[in-house]
């Protein structure tokens, strides 16, 4: 339902929460979510503990089939042993799964009895039995190997100290720690560290991965930049660490609820624009992290609030008379803020960002941007060629989160511009139709320039990308009619980049 | 658009008949445009099937989609297919052959013929104007296509067995090149006729893709 007031619309949303995938972070963010007032349904597709708050309704051995719809209307598909059941929500909550690879081929050891990764150790030290062989006789010696496998991190780290104290106090064995960095930065792990050196835990510091040999024994040797000599150990058992991977119902969690996941497959992708909570589809929230459930929750109240929504009637609209549902919009929106309803692409005002991806793509010309319509980007181009004199005529379509921001203030700061320099300014480098680029060269501009964001840097996820891949079309383009493609030049640049921003429009003048 | 005609309606039946739940599934796109397979031939066909088995024997659902080609709109059946023993298309051979691949354990049977691309004479009178040959002419050709109209789809006619304005496979069906020439000089530009184009390089004829300018990349990051 929606009434209409001036420049704005209310839109009603539903309140209700869906959360996925439970473990402590699913559970916390479930309980913070409802403590905020709004009804919560955490699902898992194994057994649930049962959670404490009252209003939380708990489905256990439960799959999200399928999620439709946007940001305060997703309505999703939930099976289970009793059925299927159709659900709708206002947002949805994800908590990721994450599993462990063991990094022994970096040492270049093979996992046996005597080398285990550190979940075997974690299980060795709760076995009564093998407890029993590090009090017996001489004991053991165990090495364990911590940071030159990957960067590792303050969780890895303290896996490592707690099981080198517990080693250490057997009694009658002794851990070693190779470790690159000790990281400690996370509660208590500092007192870990200082326990378990207090205790005999011996720690080495090499500056170079350790060297082993591993034959019918084991021997690590380093070099000890504390007592500048080779240290030689002989271990009963190495430890190998483990690196942090994504679950594999990581990437179906992302491909049900069309969100990104990073290079390595964790959700959500990087985004420096968006809250870490945050994933690139509006309403779907990520709770990867013990800090993550408070975050998770404001976010969610922000959007849900009291169950209606003002937001900017002119957003992204789409004529109903030009659409043909090629789906092109749909496919290409960042924001998974598109789908269709009655015979038309349907944006919806809640999810969409403003970046203007799909005005740029649609090939029927059929959706306007707020504020920056064709015609009055048109107009832009136009008024910038022609209020040139002398030349080279540069028109730079400038993305308004970065290059825009970047150019005014080289203007403020007096940096020395050309001329014919003139900026247009796009929500976003994915908003520089085909057609505007061309429309300045017809205008008579001598250069064009598109300025976007950093690679991996833009607020629309593939903005930049698609801004990019238009540019390097077009060059192909002019070289075919005959013009040179460096008239044309595509840069990223940030806001803080104003004199470097500068430095390469006069080039691109120069160059001209 | 993509003409198409529904099949005789024994070789339907026979296709259906040892199955208990048929859903068929129509495309809302161009077999609806040239009334072979949108919405209201989906209910007629049931309506046909229902009065043919008996209304017990087999139990006909009825879905049409936007566009059986893409596969967002295929989707929207992912939910429904699954209580059903068989399908039946009345998309292209396009769309049954996505419907097919969407759905690989269920047997899809197609409902319609084919025909052509073509155009739109008046209600339910269409008519062949393109063979997708992957080289087009028709700059040359006065906007009349040789290799669908002409028997031997030439790119440099006639042939000799024009006759009169007919072509000699058929009295009733005109010679392509005879209209080509009277569309060229009726625009003063005869000339053109004489300019020998190479051969059509048929080998193009296997199953082809066309990924379009500014997407290559894209397409490439999707690792499709």
């Amino acid at each position: 339902m929606m009434a209409e007031t001036t420049n704005t619309i209310d839109v009603t949303i539903n309140k209700d929460v869906l959360v996925i995938g439970c473990g402590t972070q699913g559970l916390e963010a479930a309980e913070a979510v409802a403590a905020k007032g709004y009804k919560v349904v955490l699902v898992d597709d194994a057994d649930l503990p049962a959670p404490a708050a009252n209003a939380i309704e708990v489905m256990a051995n439960t799959k999200v089939e399928s999620l439709a719809g946007l940001a305060g209307d997703f309505r999703t598909c939930l099976a289970n042993g009793s059925g299927r059941s159709e659900r709708t929500f206002g947002a949805v909550v994800v908590a990721p799964r994450y599993g462990l690879a063991p990094l022994n081929e970096a040492y270049g050891l093979a996992l046996n009895d005597k080398v285990v990764t550190m979940t075997q150790m974690e299980a060795l030290l709760d076995d009564g039995a093998f407890k029993e062989t590090l009090v017996q006789g001489e004991g053991k010696s165990i090495a364990f190997l911590s940071g030159f496998g990957q960067e590792g991190d303050p969780a890895a780290t303290s896996r490592v100290l707690e099981a080198a104290l517990t080693v250490q106090q057997a009694g009658n064995s002794r851990a070693y720690v190779y470790a690159n960095n000790v990281k400690v930065g996370a509660r208590g792990l500092e007192r870990l560290f200082t326990q378990g050196r207090n205790e005999g835990v011996v720690c080495f510091k090499p500056l170079e991965k350790p060297a082993i040999e591993q034959g019918d024994t084991l021997k690590i040797v380093i070099n000890d930049p504390v007592v500048r000599e080779d240290v030689e150990l002989e271990p009963d058992y190495i430890v190998v660490e483990e690196a942090v991977v994504a679950g594999p119902e990581n990437l179906a969690f992302a491909e049900i609820l069309r969100i990104d996941t990073d290079l390595d497959g964790f959700i959500p992708s990087n985004n420096v624009h968006r809250f870490p909570a945050n994933s690139n589809r509006e309403g779907i929230f990520v709770a990867s992290q013990p800090a993550d459930a408070a975050n998770v929750a404001l976010r969610v109240a922000e959007l849900l609030d009291n169950g209606v929504r003002t937001v900017a009637k002119n957003a992204a609209v789409v004529d109903e008379n030009k659409c043909t549902i090629c789906l092109t919009c749909y496919r290409c929106c960042p924001h998974g803020a598109i789908f269709w309803e009655n015979g038309i692409a349907a944006i919806s005002p809640v999810a969409c960002q403003g970046c203007g991806i799909c005005a740029s793509e649609c090939p029927m010309d059929a959706i306007q941007i707020g504020d920056f319509t064709d015609e009055a980007l048109t107009a832009d181009i136009q008024e910038a060629v022609a209020s040139v004199s002398g030349t080279p005529s540069i028109v730079a379509f400038c993305c308004q989160n970065s290059a825009l921001e970047a150019g005014e203030a080289a203007k403020a700061f007096d940096a020395e511009l050309p001329q014919g320099f003139r900026m247009v300014q796009v929500p976003c480098a994915g908003k520089v139709d085909v057609e505007f680029i061309m429309k300045a060269f017809v205008e008579g501009a001598d250069g064009v320039m598109v300025a976007a964001c950093h690679e991996g840097n833009c607020k629309a996820e593939r903005g930049n990308t698609f801004a990019k891949w238009r540019v390097e079309e077009i060059q192909k383009r002019l070289e075919t009619i005959g013009l040179s493609k460096d008239r044309l030049i595509f840069t990223t640049i940030a806001s803080n980049m104003a004199e470097e921003f500068s430095m390469k429009v006069r080039m691109f003048a120069e160059q001209l | 658009m993509i003409v198409a005609e529904r099949k005789p309606f024994d070789e339907i039946k026979n296709m259906v008949s040892g199955y208990k739940k048929v859903l068929t599934v129509g495309c809302g796109t161009c077999v609806a445009v040239c009334l072979a397979g949108g919405s209201k031939e989906v209910e007629t066909l049931n309506a046909e099937l229902n009065l043919a088995f008996g209304k017990d024997k087999i139990e006909f659902g009825a879905e049409t989609v936007e566009r059986q080609c893409d596969m967002e709109f295929l989707e929207e059946l992912d939910s429904k297919v699954d209580e059903y023993d068989a399908l039946v298309s009345m998309a292209c051979g396009a769309g049954i052959q996505f419907l097919a691949e969407r759905f690989p354990n269920k047997p899809v049977f197609p409902a319609v013929n084919t025909s052509f691309i073509g155009v739109n004479l008046d209600v339910g009178w269409y008519e062949e104007k393109c063979r997708a040959c992957g080289t087009c002419v028709l700059g040359l050709t006065g906007g009349i296509c040789p290799v669908t109209m002409c028997a031997k789809s030439l790119f440099n006619g006639p042939c000799g067995g024009t006759n009169q304005k007919s072509c000699e496979i058929d009295k009733e069906q005109p010679c392509a090149w005879y209209k080509i020439h009277e569309r060229l000089a009726g625009q003063g530009r005869l000339d053109q006729i004489i300019e020998i184009s190479p051969p059509n390089d048929w080998s193009n004829q296997k199953p082809r893709k066309i990924i379009q300018p500014g997407y290559e990349e894209r397409v490439k990051a999707l690792g499709r």
